[in-house]
């Protein structure tokens, strides 16, 4: 079911009113609903898959409960590899089998030996690798003794299938999420309303701003061959911003939606646009992510400790993976790699928590030194999505190489004349989202001095917009990864 | 909880309310078809295709007729003849005229059909499309054509360029467009490339097309007279056309047969100004309506 579909609007105040009015009074009821209503929520998409998420929480509910029972270091170890091995499994599986089998071919045959072998037609179940790193997190900190097993079985498949994040996160960690699942939960306004003006700007992220800069994305960079100079640049541009509002936008919603149940899910975007350097770009950009790979990946690599060396290939190696998440193929890595590169010189010279606060905090405008920080950084960033957005490598190279072909294009008014509505969108959403960089997200606080009427009438125009750019349904880009 | 609830009800009953609004603004500027499914049904109809819509003007031949027609064309791909243009002909047609005048506008295309069969008429594309789903046909406003054929960009209402293109209320598509000699070549050089590579080399001629061509004129016969026209094209777009059906007249012949008259006139292509080569410009359409007027007239003296 998607956030953005009519099915999830008659969904949603279904799910909200027997929670609030039928199961409110039984914590195990109201966990039994969420499980339903989230099950009902993945099996929208295809049923079948919901064996693999029930699987998965069966396998780590039990090693969950081994690990209780079990003081043995080589055994708990054993639970732990059995948690790693099965939902890595499942992910490598379905996500990278034919990415590994095409490369171990290509291979083989530079080196002068013809293998043949048949790549299999795989589905990619929608949301797996978030929820695999989800139910990992749990295995892993239980068997670090961070977190103390759960013994509710309910609870837990509710932890894992909280629908608002099955599919694409935030990727919640057990420590925070699951003991929400132990709690009674009240119906708090403030919290409500604060999640319904989150909902309204994750919906206007994702419909006005991800899905009319689709339109132009695909359009350019499905013909790129058609265009150079200004209009692969905007391409680029319009892609920076899809997935900006696709991912961020579905954040939103996904936060929203939670709180009016009365959960917290973690921030996962913070304003990464705005960012002065790339190290500060990853402190805000898929939070959720960046931390699961600080704190499950990057520091038990060693982390920033030790030599240079151990610096560059932990860096390398966390960015590496990342990329590789996000599909099976070359793009991602390569796209992971490049920001390794960015990255590197700031860990190197110890620039990367230079910038840690919010740029121009309590300022109207940044000083001219922080604007060109932030362009720079933007650049890069629209620069990298290049890479993530093409078919494949050669595609981004010739992408590349087009753009620059025609530098005097950058200068005719008439290519962005032709995108005036969306960049007046665009231009329009960045202001938005500057005056709220301080909040949680951009309209959190706009308006909340201002008199009912007036407030309410920017709210109107808010939903109003949506409603005049809907109907596309477009998919949510991180369905597939 | 209560005043939660009250609270988000009124708010999205509010942006309901705007936004119904804002859709009972879509006017001529707003969507090439909508006004054609806004208004009354209808004694006097011009079919057809895109050629016919932005070429015949009601109110031309309505001068000359004393009638009131309303011309109810779309495109090749909305209306070509077959089950989904004959429903909505019907809905659009009033049941109790007598006496009335239809102007069929018949070209190649018309009775072709780009799936693998040609007569699989299950698999027409126009099945999906808004003749297939706009079940009201006089309707003002239309709620139901706008939110299920504007998806995505509902907000033209309000940016639609009015400039370009207007749908007249009596169905007219008035086509504005710069007609200085680059332009039209231009316009014309791309027609003929997109009809050779994207149109010519899927579409086949369709039986089944044919035999509906004959349903809706035997559904119009019993409510007045019909006759049928086929439209002048830039002698280019006259060439593809003749490589798709080089015999269209002989097709044609049986059912031309039971209507009460049948005017070629594309021995005239070369006299007209096409917009793109597949569309007279408005001032040829005015001069066309003229001469398809005073044809029904004279032949509606002679019979």
């Amino acid at each position: 079911m998607l956030f953005n579909s009519i099915d999830f609007a008659i969904f949603l105040p279904i799910v909200f009113i027997l929670y609030w009015f039928v199961t409110k009074k039984n914590l195990k009821l109201q966990n039994i609903l969420i499980v339903a209503a989230s099950y009902l929520f993945y099996g929208w998409w295809d049923w079948r898959f919901l064996s693999l998420i029930l699987f998965s929480t069966i396998v780590d509910y039990s090693v969950g409960i081994g690990l209780l029972k079990q003081e043995s270091p080589a055994k708990r170890k054993i639970l732990l590899w059995t948690s790693i091995l099965v939902n890595l499994g499942f992910l490598g599986f379905f996500k990278y089998y034919n990415f590994f089998l095409e490369n171990f071919i290509n291979t083989f045959s530079l080196l002068g030996s013809e293998i043949k072998a048949n790549s299999l037609n795989i589905i990619l179940p929608v949301g797996i690798s978030f929820y695999t790193f989800q139910t990992l997190s749990y295995s892993i900190d239980v068997y670090k003794r961070k977190l103390e097993p759960t013994k509710d079985f309910i609870a837990f498949s509710a932890f894992v299938s909280f629908f608002p994040q099955l599919v694409a996160g935030p990727i919640e960690r057990a420590t925070h999420l699951l003991p929400q699942f132990y709690k009674k939960r009240t119906f708090d306004y403030s919290k409500s309303v604060d999640g319904m003006r989150q909902i309204l700007w994750g919906l206007f992220k994702k419909i006005v701003i991800a899905d009319n800069c689709a339109k132009y994305a695909n359009l350019i960079f499905n013909n790129s061959a058609d265009y150079y100079g200004s209009s692969l640049a905007l391409g680029a541009l319009f892609f920076t911003f899809q997935i900006y509002g696709d991912f961020s936008g579905y954040s939103d919603i996904a936060i929203g939606t939670s709180r009016l149940f009365g959960f917290d899910l973690m921030r996962n975007f913070n304003f990464p646009y705005f960012s002065r350097d790339i190290a500060e770009f990853w402190r805000r950009w898929h939070i959720s992510l960046s931390t699961w790979f600080r704190d499950y990946l990057y520091i038990p690599l060693g982390g920033s400790r030790g030599g240079t060396w151990m610096k560059v290939r932990n860096t390398f190696i966390i960015f590496i993976v990342s990329g590789f998440w996000h599909g099976a193929n070359w793009t991602f890595i390569v796209w992971g790699a490049l920001n390794a590169v960015y990255f590197l010189p700031l860990l190197l010279t110890n620039k990367n928590r230079n910038n840690m606060e919010t740029v121009a905090l309590g300022k109207m405008f940044p000083s001219l030194n922080e604007i060109g920080s932030i362009l720079i950084t933007f650049g890069l960033t629209v620069f990298a999505w290049i890479f993530f957005r093409a078919e494949n490598m050669s595609h981004a190279i010739q992408y590349i190489s087009d753009m620059f072909k025609h530098p005097g294009s950058f200068f005719l008014f008439s290519v962005y004349w032709r995108y005036k509505l969306i960049l007046f969108l665009i231009i329009l959403f960045v202001i938005f989202e500057w005056l709220g960089r301080g909040h949680q997200f951009a309209i959190s606080h706009l308006g909340i001095k201002w008199n009912l009427l007036v407030r309410w009438s920017v709210y109107i125009i808010i939903a109003l917009t949506i409603l005049l750019f809907s109907g596309a349904e477009q998919t949510f880009i991180y369905f597939q990864f | 909880m209560k005043s939660f609830i009250i609270k988000t009800t009124f708010f999205i009953i509010i942006v309901a309310l705007f936004f119904l609004l804002v859709l009972s603004k879509a006017d001529g500027y707003s969507d090439p078809f909508y006004m054609r499914f806004t208004t009354p049904k209808q004694n006097n109809l011009i079919l057809g295709t895109s050629r016919s819509a932005q070429s015949l003007q009601p109110s031309i031949i309505n001068n000359l007729l004393q009638k009131s027609f309303y011309n109810y064309s779309f495109t090749v791909v909305h209306s070509p003849y077959g089950p989904t243009y004959l429903n909505s002909i019907k809905k659009k047609l009033n049941p109790s005229t007598k006496n009335g005048i239809f102007i069929v506008t018949v070209d190649p295309w018309a009775i072709s059909s780009n799936t693998l069969n040609p007569n699989d008429s299950l698999n027409f594309l126009e099945n999906k499309l808004c003749l297939a789903n706009t079940s009201l046909v006089n309707i003002k406003p239309n709620f139901k054509y706008l939110l299920q054929n504007l998806k995505g960009k509902y907000y033209t209402i309000l940016t639609a360029n009015r400039g370009s293109m207007y749908l007249h209320n009596d169905g007219w598509l008035e086509v504005s467009i710069p007609m200085d000699s680059i332009s039209i070549k231009d316009r014309l050089d791309t027609k003929i490339k997109d009809y050779r590579s994207n149109s010519l080399p899927f579409y086949n001629f369709s039986t089944t097309r044919l035999k509906y061509l004959e349903k809706t004129i035997d559904l119009l016969k019993k409510h007045g007279k019909v006759y049928v026209v086929r439209l002048p094209v830039h002698p280019e777009i006259y060439k593809i056309d003749q490589e798709l059906i080089p015999d269209l007249n002989e097709k044609l012949f049986p059912i031309t047969g039971i209507a009460d008259g049948y005017l070629d006139m594309t021995n005239e292509n070369h006299l007209y100004q096409y917009t793109d080569g597949n569309h007279l410009h408005k001032e040829s359409g005015k001069l066309v309506s003229i001469k398809i007027a005073e044809w029904i007239k004279n032949t509606s003296n002679t019979q």
